[in-house]
């Protein structure tokens, strides 16, 4: 049987308690706190000794995280030139898909596009298009970039 | 106008109607290859029939049955092509091939009807090949006929990465180096090679 002071007694405190918590502005507590004086003290490479990161890698679902991925939208982002100048994926390319008849093919195709685009000008120069033509078939039109 | 600025347009061109430049280079090659084709079957089978019989066999230009038999071959020739794949062996060098009209893999029966009505862009004194000039979607009347356009299908984003990697590759082997930091001793790969 507990004594009815003491039952009395805990419910005061209690109640003292939650005075003070609904007296209290937290938010200017928080606001006196040097979070950066704190961070300074806890010792990070001993916080990560201790946590298993290959059991926290174990529970990421990677297949998820990358269909949420637009990994086309992120090719097309990188700037080739800038990665092939700054890298020695320029060396490793020219060496692998590299040879003389890759070379003279992508020549010859890129020439003759460039002399169907300078064809193509002129003949709407001279047709007098006020419209431009669809430059490609609708199923293709579609999410392209350019 | 450079290589390497041609090929950065193409990039934007990928799946764009083909010109007229490259459907005649390529039709130009696909002619080549077929007739070398057929004339060395000609002279195969001419050898085959002078081993066996020991007779000469020579073949007129103007035999109605190699005539025939020329025309069967075209046809199998660029129909079995558009038909199976989409594109000759022409349009593969030139990078471009045979779609249905609105984008979609050619239906084998189309390559073929395609095949079929080509002559007709000849007969009208080459008319029909005005389409790829001035029509706007760069259509032959064989491509009107048979419900097909011709794009340009070529990886123009690799060959683009090709061209950069050609062009970068005496001074890429470099490390990267932070805005601070200086250039090593000995230069780069190369010269170390030559040293």
């Amino acid at each position: 049987m507990t004594d009815p002071f003491e039952t009395l007694a805990e419910h005061v405190a209690e109640r003292v308690l939650d005075l003070i918590v609904h007296a209290l502005d937290v938010n200017a507590l928080l606001r006196k706190v040097d979070v950066n004086a704190l961070l300074d003290r806890v010792d990070v490479t001993a916080l990560l000794d201790r946590a298993d990161v290959n059991a926290l890698l174990d529970r990421v679902d990677v297949d998820a995280l990358l269909s949420r991925v637009d990994v086309n939208d992120l090719m097309r982002r990188v700037d080739m030139d800038t990665l092939v100048e700054q890298t020695d994926l320029g060396a490793v390319i020219a060496r692998s898909s590299g040879g003389a008849a890759s070379e003279a093919l992508d020549a010859a195709r890129s020439q003759a596009v460039g002399l169907d685009q300078f064809i193509d000008r002129w003949m709407q120069r001279a047709l007098r298009r006020k419209h431009p033509a669809p430059s490609a078939p609708p199923a293709l039109r579609i999410g392209r970039v350019g | 106008m450079t290589t390497g600025t041609h090929v950065a347009r193409s990039v934007t061109s990928q799946g764009h109607y083909a010109g007229s430049v490259s459907r005649f280079l390529a039709y130009a090659i696909d002619i080549t290859v077929s007739s070398a084709v057929f004339a060395l079957a000609l002279a195969a089978i001419s050898y085959v029939a002078k081993v066996v019989t020991g007779h000469d066999v020579s073949w007129n230009k103007g035999n109605a049955v190699v005539a025939a038999v020329f025309v069967a071959w075209e046809f199998l020739y660029f129909g079995y092509s558009w038909a199976a794949s989409g594109k000759t062996f022409g349009m593969a060098v030139l990078g471009i091939r045979v779609v249905m009209a609105d984008g979609t893999t050619i239906e084998p029966r189309r390559g073929a009807l395609r095949a079929l009505v080509f002559p007709l862009s000849f007969l009208l004194c080459g008319l029909g090949f005005l389409g790829i000039l001035v029509q706007r979607e760069r259509r032959a009347l064989h491509d009107l006929i048979a419900g097909t356009a011709v794009i340009y299908a070529w990886d123009a984003r690799a060959a683009r990465l090709r061209f950069l990697a050609r062009a970068a590759e005496p001074t890429v082997s470099r490390p990267v180096r932070g805005p601070g930091q200086q250039r090593p001793e000995g230069g780069d790969v190369k010269r170390d090679h030559q040293d």
